[in-house]
This record gives C-alpha cells, sequence and structure tokens, in this order.
C-alpha cells in the first residue's frame, strides 16, 4: 500500500518541444533559458555540437538535440531557445525547438521508458510521464550528454 | 591530528627553513667562516626540529636535531666545516625533503638512520648540545624613544601595559601561536615592544611565554580576558605600566634584540605585510575581473548607442563619464591582480646553485654559476611550468658545455667554468639567458651527426648556413653527446624542451661559437591568461593566430599558387612552403577571393603558409578553455570573448603546422611509392 508521503511526492520537471514531441528534464540541472544568440561553431567538433557561447565571459559548448537524437534539422525560429544544464561540474547548452512550461507532476504518474520512442533509445530516457492527457518524454541528461560524446570524441582523437 | 590548514603552515615553514639551509650551506662551503650563514643555518634546524616534533614526524625532528647539533659546534668554533661535512650535510638534507615529500605522500619511506650516523660522527664521542630555547624570563627595558611614546600616550588617556603571556608548553606551534597573540592585541592597542623581539618569535624561538609593551585605551581586565581566550593561552598578566617605574630598570639588563629602537615594531609591521592566499581563490578573482572587463565593453558600447540615439544630453554624457570611470579601474584592478599573481623567479633559481654544484663535483668541473634577476616576476603558472626546460639546459651546459679543468688549462681558458644565468623584463616579454664559456657547438659537427642520424640528407645539410645548423639540436631524436651520461642524455632531448618552452607561448633560442660557449635564450609571456594575437576572418568568422608562432604575414595571388604533386605550394624568397587554407583544414566554406592573405607559421622542421581571407589585426586576448565537455580539438587551443561579446577561436598554430608538414610528407611518401 502506498503511503501518503509517496502518493504526494512531486518532479519539477522544465518542459521543451523537439520536432512536435514534449521532453522533460528534472529543473534542478537547469542551470538557465536563453534566447538563441551568435553561436560560434567550433570545426572538427562532434557534429551535434553547435558551437560555443559566450555567457557572461565563460565559454559554454551548445549541442543541437535535433541533432543529438538524428532528427531531421530545423531551421532556428523565434522560439528556439538554449537551455543551459550543469551536469557533473560542466556546463552546456542545449538548443530546443521551444521551452512550454515548468510542470509539476507527481512521481506515480513517471513510467519506465519503452525500448524507443520516436527513435530515442531508451538508455538516453528516464522516464515517460503520462500526465493531464499530455506524454512528456523525460530525458536521462548524464546519458544524454555524456554517453555518445564519448566515443566521438575518441574517434577524434584516433583520426588525429 | 592536524588540520589541512595547519599541515600548511607547516609544509611552508619546512620549505622555507630547508631552503636558508640550502642557501647557507653554499655560501659556507665557499667561505666557511661566514657566521651569519652559520647563525641562519642553525636557527632553521632549531624551528624545524621544534615544528616538527610538535607534529610528530620523529623521524625529521631527529635528523635536523643531529644536524643542529654539529652546526652548533661550527658556531661555536669548536669544529671546522669540512668539504666532507658539507656532502654529508648536503645528503641530510636531501633525506629531510624526502621525509618532506613522505609527510604530502608524495614520497616514502627515507631512512635517516645512516645519515644520523654520518653527522654524529662528526661529533667524535662528545655528548650531545642541546641548545635551549631563547630565555624565557626577560627584564622589560625600555629605551629613551619609548619612555617618550609611552608619555605620549599617556598624555592622550591611552594606557601602557606590560602584558605577559604564557603558553603551553605543549604548545604545538608556538610561532602560529604568537602570531594570533599579536594579531589578537593589536586589535585593541598598538605593540611597541617585545621581548624576545618579534623575530624570533615568528620562529617560535621562546620559552615559556614572551612579554610585550602594549599601548591600549581598554581596560586591563578586559585584555586580560581577550588574551585568556586565545587557544594554548595559559596565563596572561596584564598590568600597567607608568614610565617613571619602567626607568628604573638599568640599561644593562637590556637585552640584545631591545638594543635599536623601533626595531621590533618595524619587525612586527614586517609580518603582517603578506598573507598566504589560496591559488583558485587568485584564479577565480581574475576569471571575475575577465568577466568585469566584457561588461565593461557592453557598458561602453551602451553608452555610445545611447548617444547616437539620444543625441547630447547631460545624462548620457554622465552615462558616458561613469563608464569611463569604470573603464579605468577595471583596468587597474585587472592590472593589480595579474601582479598579485606574479612570482619571482627566484622560486625556481633557488634550486640552481646546489643543482650546478652536485653536478660539476660529480663531473669533477670547476663552474662558477652567477645567477642574476631573481627578483623578476612571472605569473606563477609560468612559474611552474619553467622549472624542468630551464634545468634541462642547465644540466647540458654543465654537462656537455663547459669542459674539465684540464682541458680548459690547456686551451688556455681560465680553470674555473662560468655558467651565466640571467632574468630580465623585455618589452611584454621575461627573458631567461643561459651562458656558458664552454666549448660550444660545432656547426660542422651538427651537420654531420644529423646526416648520420638520418635526419637530413646530405644535400640539405651542405645547403644549410650555421646558424640553421645550430637549430639541428631541436630536432626530436638529435643528441650531441657521443656516450649517454646519466645527466642530461636520459632521453629527454632539446626537442622536449623546445616544445615544453613553445607550449607556454614562449620561444627558445640558442647562439654558439666553437670554443667560446653557448647561450641558450629563453623568451616567455609575462603571463599565461593573456596572449597577443593576429586575428584573423574566414568567412564571417574571426581566428586568433597566437604571435608567438607568426613568423611573417603576406598577400598572396591565387595564380602565384603552385602545386608540387598533390601539395599546393608558393615560393618565398627562393624556398618552397607548402599552403593550406584554413577553410579548408576546418571544413568551412572558402572564399572565392583572388588574393589571399598567408600567414607564415613554422618550426625547425618546416615553414608552412595558412590562408586566410582577411587579417583583421594584433591585439591581447585573454585565453579561455573549451572546457572538459568538448575535449582536445586538434588545431583549436581555445578561445577568447572578443569586444562585442562574440566568442573567437584560438588557433594551435603549432599542431595545425605538424599536421600540415606530416600530411605534406606522407603524400610526398605515397607519390613517390606510386
Amino acid at each position: 500500500m502506498p503511503t501518503v508521503e509517496e502518493k504526494e511526492r512531486e518532479e519539477q520537471i522544465v518542459v521543451f518541444q523537439l520536432a512536435e514531441q514534449n521532453y522533460g528534464v528534472d529543473i534542478a540541472g537547469v542551470y538557465e533559458i536563453i534566447r538563441m544568440e551568435n553561436i560560434t561553431r567550433v570545426p572538427r567538433a562532434p557534429s551535434f555540437v553547435e558551437g560555443v557561447i559566450n555567457l557572461r565571459g565563460r565559454i559554454i559548448p551548445v549541442i543541437d538535440l535535433r541533432k543529438r537524437f538524428e532528427m531531421p534539422a530545423a531551421e532556428h525560429t523565434r522560439s528556439s531557445r538554449i537551455v543551459i544544464v550543469e551536469m557533473g561540474g560542466t556546463t552546456v547548452g542545449m538548443v530546443v525547438d521551444a521551452v512550454l512550461e515548468v510542470l509539476r507532476i507527481p512521481a506515480s504518474s513517471i513510467e519506465p521508458p519503452p525500448p524507443v520512442i520516436h527513435g530515442i533509445e531508451a538508455a538516453y530516457l528516464r522516464g515517460i510521464a503520462l500526465w493531464d492527457d499530455r506524454l512528456i518524454i523525460l530525458l536521462n541528461l548524464e546519458r544524454v550528454l555524456y554517453e555518445k560524446e564519448k566515443e566521438a570524441l575518441a574517434q577524434i582523437e584516433q583520426t588525429a | 591530528m592536524f588540520s589541512d590548514a595547519e599541515l600548511q603552515v607547516f609544509l611552508d615553514e619546512l620549505d622555507e627553513k630547508i631552503q636558508v639551509i640550502n642557501d647557507n650551506l653554499l655560501i659556507l662551503e665557499r667561505d666557511p667562516s661566514d657566521a651569519n650563514a652559520l647563525h641562519e643555518i642553525f636557527r632553521a634546524a632549531h624551528t624545524i626540529k621544534g615544528s616538527a616534533g610538535v607534529m610528530g614526524y620523529e623521524h625529521m625532528a631527529s635528523l635536523t636535531h643531529e644536524m643542529e647539533n654539529l652546526f652548533d659546534r661550527l658556531r661555536q668554533g669548536t669544529m671546522r666545516l669540512t668539504t666532507e661535512m658539507t656532502d654529508v650535510l648536503f645528503s641530510a638534507l636531501d633525506t629531510l625533503k624526502e621525509l618532506r615529500d613522505e609527510v604530502t605522500g608524495e614520497g616514502g619511506g627515507a631512512d635517516t638512520a645512516p645519515i644520523i650516523d654520518k653527522l654524529r660522527a662528526f661529533l667524535a664521542g662528545e655528548d650531545a648540545f642541546v641548545p635551549q630555547a631563547a630565555a624565557p624570563a626577560v627584564f622589560l627595558a625600555l629605551t629613551e624613544a619609548e619612555q617618550e611614546v609611552i608619555q605620549a600616550a599617556a598624555a592622550r588617556g591611552i594606557n601602557a601595559y606590560h602584558v605577559r603571556v604564557l603558553i603551553d608548553p605543549q604548545c604545538q606551534m608556538k610561532s602560529v601561536r604568537a602570531f594570533l597573540v599579536f594579531n589578537n592585541m593589536e586589535r585593541f592597542g598598538e605593540i611597541i615592544k617585545s621581548v624576545p623581539p618579534a623575530e624570533q618569535l615568528q620562529e617560535g624561538l621562546y620559552g615559556e611565554g614572551f612579554e610585550v609593551v602594549l599601548l591600549s585605551g581598554e581596560p586591563g581586565e578586559y585584555i586580560r580576558n581577550m588574551l585568556l581566550t586565545i587557544a594554548e593561552v595559559t596565563d596572561a598578566q596584564v598590568t600597567v605600566l607608568r614610565p617613571e617605574q619602567a626607568e628604573t630598570v638599568p640599561a644593562a639588563a637590556q637585552t640584545p634584540g631591545a638594543q635599536k629602537e623601533g626595531q621590533t615594531g618595524v619587525q612586527r609591521a614586517h609580518t603582517a605585510k603578506t598573507v598566504r592566499v589560496d591559488v583558485e581563490k587568485m584564479d577565480n578573482l581574475m576569471n571575475l575581473v575577465g568577466e568585469l572587463v566584457i561588461e565593461r565593453t557592453r557598458l561602453d558600447r551602451f553608452a555610445a548607442l545611447l548617444r547616437a540615439h539620444e543625441g547630447v544630453d547631460d545624462l548620457v554624457d554622465t552615462l558616458g563619464e561613469i563608464a569611463n570611470h569604470i573603464g579605468q579601474v577595471t583596468n587597474d584592478l585587472q592590472d593589480q591582480i595579474m601582479k598579485a599573481r606574479m612570482l619571482p623567479i627566484a622560486q625556481v633559481f633557488n634550486r640552481f646553485p646546489r643543482l650546478v654544484r652536485d653536478l660539476a663535483h660529480r663531473l669533477g668541473k670547476e663552474i662558477d654559476l652567477i645567477i642574476e634577476g631573481r627578483d623578476t616576476e612571472l605569473d606563477r603558472n609560468v612559474i611552474e611550468v619553467i622549472g624542468d626546460p630551464l634545468l634541462h639546459v642547465i644540466r647540458n651546459a654543465v654537462d656537455h658545455g663547459i669542459e674539465p679543468p684540464e682541458e680548459r688549462v690547456r686551451l688556455g681558458k681560465p680553470r674555473t667554468g662560468r655558467l651565466h644565468i640571467k632574468a630580465f623584463h623585455q618589452e611584454n616579454h621575461i627573458v631567461i639567458l643561459v651562458e656558458d664559456d664552454g666549448r660550444g657547438m660545432n656547426p660542422a659537427v651538427l651537420r654531420a651527426k644529423a646526416v648520420e642520424r638520418g635526419l637530413l640528407s646530405a644535400d640539405a645539410a651542405a645547403r644549410m648556413t650555421d646558424r640553421e645548423a645550430l637549430q639541428l639540436i631541436f630536432l626530436p631524436g638529435f643528441s650531441t653527446a657521443s656516450t649517454v651520461s646519466d645527466i642530461s642524455g636520459r632521453g629527454v632531448g632539446m626537442d622536449v624542451v623546445k616544445s615544453q618552452v613553445e607550449q607556454i607561448n614562449g620561444t627558445l633560442e640558442v647562439a654558439s661559437s666553437p670554443g667560446q660557449g653557448t647561450r641558450f635564450t629563453i623568451r616567455l609571456p609575462l603571463t599565461l591568461a593573456i596572449i597577443r594575437a593576429l586575428m584573423v576572418m574566414v568567412g564571417e568568422q574571426m581566428y586568433a593566430f597566437p604571435l608567438a608562432n607568426v613568423v611573417e604575414t603576406m598577400q598572396v595571388r591565387v595564380e602565384d599558387i603552385r602545386r608540387v604533386k598533390q601539395t599546393a605550394v608558393i615560393v618565398v624568397r627562393g624556398s618552397v612552403v607548402p599552403l593550406v587554407r584554413l577553410a579548408d583544414l576546418f571544413g568551412l566554406e572558402a572564399s572565392g577571393a583572388d588574393k589571399l592573405y598567408v600567414v607564415l607559421t613554422g618550426s625547425v622542421s618546416g615553414r608552412v603558409g595558412i590562408a586566410v581571407d582577411e587579417l583583421v589585426g594584433e591585439q591581447e586576448i585573454v585565453i579561455k578553455s573549451l572546457g572538459g565537455f568538448l575535449g582536445r580539438i586538434p588545431g583549436i587551443s581555445g578561445a577568447t570573448i572578443l569586444g562585442d561579446g562574440r566568442v573567437a577561436l584560438i588557433v594551435d598554430l603549432r599542431a595545425l603546422t605538424e599536421e600540415i608538414t606530416h600530411r605534406s610528407q606522407m603524400e610526398e611518401a605515397v607519390s613517390l611509392a606510386g
């Protein structure tokens, strides 16, 4: 039997849009959300690396989440945003189509992810939230940021 | 156990004292009668013994105890310093360093027994003499000047107190404790005298306590209570001192330290002059200033924008003024923080006298080492990196450069060789010269060796000028010593030294004349955080080329580009140089212009031309890392933030040059094979 506490436990999720779908990350990992700005391309970086930006004097790498998940590329629009996340001491920006809202959802509405959803492997997902008639795909930031990058970077180093 | 902070205080003190012993031993080796040097050594050994004992490092304490005994004999003149003794003392010092590394976990298991035996052997069976710390109880004697100060204070209603502070005999770090007590008392008064003198207190050279004369407006009871709150202060006696009372003290009771007027005051001021700051804090400060610089640029731009928009207006003018002033203050702040990060190069140079002495002994050479410019200041990051390359150059000079005494005499040179190390400031650089008057390098021999090692064709060697031939020593796989010695022939060549220097944006040059000597010139940037760069454009994007790697720039028409096999080349003053567009290297869109700007970069292994669309100009840039997420990207060493807030990447010209040279060699090989 679930205790009262479990019933009431909620998670705060930053919800954003990517190729018509809703995605969410835990708000604790989000440092800030900024408008698109001039991104300096970094030659020879992995393809999903959009470039670097100047965030008040700090150089922050920015990745394109569409490219990261091998989705069709899209032009940046007025609603495009860079979600700055902090993971294990590094700060990284992620380009998303739009940031929608911050939601409180009960932990009980989060289910484990299916093996593949919208072409994204379960390894990158924390779960699926079904709440208020909406489906929000929750990302496992650590995996998203690190898993493939490591391979890609290792490759670069080999070819160099 | 001791806290990290306490341990750090101990280690810092230990390093300092080891250096003192080292320096003064070197002085004594030349002049065994130097009483001052002996005194310094004795005091340093004594301090180490005391604090090591307190910290529980018994090996260290017992070793320094033996050293101290020997120094004491020497000091009293009952023994004379012999060469043998110096050698043993130096190796005792080495053991001490090993023990120190053991504390920090960098090394382990130094055995003190053999060296202690050797030290004891010198003492020839006499009972070990255990020196006492400075005599505990002291008469407080005031000079006339001090009397006057006290009277003047009394006139203003400020009391003079005679404060006697007793410290727990088990006190862990007497020097620190004394410092705390001083600090505390200075919060509510002024110390005009102390017995023993402040200098000795700093070193922890006091017995059960010490006495001071304190001028303070606070009541005596208050002062006493404050003092008693300090840990390990067992008692504090505070009595009001009346000038006439002190006058009765006979002058003969004065301690030597109290004789000079105002001496204690001056030395106390000296203690408070520096603070130790964590490097990380300094780095953070530097980053913050970097951000401030960028915001200031924005403010400037905003003020200009507003002026354009609103026209001339009092408010706009005021904003402009504020922006200007903030700009100035920020510049000064940046300057000051840069200066605060600077350390004298003495930190590096201090190792050398001992090193050269040991090497010379081992090789049977006689060398006069002259060091100049110890006070020259460098960014601490540069200091950290420069030690190794410099060490190598010096080893080389001692090992290969300077001839053995007999050979020198035969050649009609002075028997003793000269090694001159000199640091000085030149424009935006620090220059370090390492110069010897040894056998020098013979270009003909260098050419022959390079050909023999297969680094160069006989043809190419013959075409080289003497100057160019000297540069051959920087090629990987080149070593001039015919026998590999354990001193400088350990596989680390001058190529490594050169690349170490270049990694911190420095340059290394060599000049030599056979029979007369060799001079290495190391040129270093003042700081690693800021470099001068040539800004270039490719397409819409600006890139920074570190000036240290730029040889020259030129304009080239497309029709002047030729092809040799697969490689595009240009001809620069008769020599063929491979040319690559930065756009191609970086996979950017190339411009269709019929004129290109070429930046020549290069090293000994070859020149390379890198073509860009436009040269923007030279500029000082603040280096920022791309961060761990992107990791190492070949050809890009970092980024910088431009005045308009945009990011420009810093191009790693050294890596690109190597890449291009390597590639054109590969292509050549392929086309030869085909």
